[in-house]
């Protein structure tokens, strides 16, 4: 299974572009990490203006925060994370710099 | 990263107040690090009082019993010692910039590898390597 957490800025990823996302993502997700990597789940949880900041600075940065199956080498999660900041941007018009992408192992505690 | 997800009660805080805590964070996140201020990462949410929230670097859930709590995420490889001041740091100026007493003020930070997250298109640096990170050209991540 593969999971996200989208954190991202009111105002930044307009709502009818979601279910694209989604879609792009999970197509990402079987591409890169193969059909083994299981369903996909999403959140989504919005910053609302004012409460977000970079820096110190409002922010217009989004996190996007995952979790695979572990066992990936550092090619192929570079390739996932790669894959993903493109894919955001594409679909959301920010720049490269406006987006954070994470990918963990599953197993892992923290 | 590092990502701090402050957990406050509905309109308990105003736009100066989150500011001013923003600003205290990256300066005691940087202070303590070499973290660059770019990449400290502030958001504030207000709860239904759960007492719970999803972790953003490790599994399950962090739990926590006060009204204000601080949810952290960083790059691991720091000492715990850097890691006790810098909770210990954003935790008195929370306390500080809220008017709120320091034990109404709770945090956690958990940890996940800099290689594990990538930014502005390139893969995070270990903590401490920030500077030749910065240096690099991007095409050359």
């Amino acid at each position: 299974m593969v999971t996200f957490e989208f954190f991202v800025q009111e105002g930044c990823v307009p709502e009818e572009s979601r279910a694209r996302i989604v879609a792009d993502i999970e197509s990402v997700c079987a591409e890169v990490l193969g059909a083994e990597a299981g369903p996909v789940s999403v959140s989504w949880t919005v910053i609302r203006k004012g409460f977000g900041f970079r820096g110190g600075e409002p922010s217009t940065t989004s996190l996007v925060r995952s979790r695979i199956p572990d066992g990936h080498g550092s090619d192929v999660r570079a390739q996932f994370l790669r894959s993903i900041a493109e894919t955001w941007c594409n679909l959301t018009g920010a720049t490269e710099d406006e987006v954070i992408v994470s990918a963990r192992d599953w197993s892992w505690a923290g | 990263m590092p990502f701090y997800r402050c957990l406050i009660p509905k309109d308990s805080l105003t736009y100066e107040q989150r500011e001013e805590i923003a600003v205290a964070f990256t300066d005691v996140h940087c202070g303590l690090s070499t973290a660059p201020r770019s990449f400290v990462q502030v958001a504030f949410l207000e709860t239904d009082g759960s007492g719970e929230v999803a972790d953003s670097h490790g599994s399950g859930v962090l739990r926590y019993d006060t009204p204000y709590f601080i949810a952290g995420g960083n790059r691991a490889g720091r000492s715990e010692d850097t890691k006790r001041l810098i909770l210990g740091g954003l935790i008195g100026k929370f306390s500080e910039i809220a008017g709120v007493p320091a034990d109404m003020v709770s945090g956690r930070i958990t940890e996940a590898p800099a290689s594990w997250t990538m930014e502005a298109g390139r893969i995070l640096p270990e903590p401490g390597a920030e500077a030749d990170w910065l240096e690099e050209p991007a095409a050359a991540a």
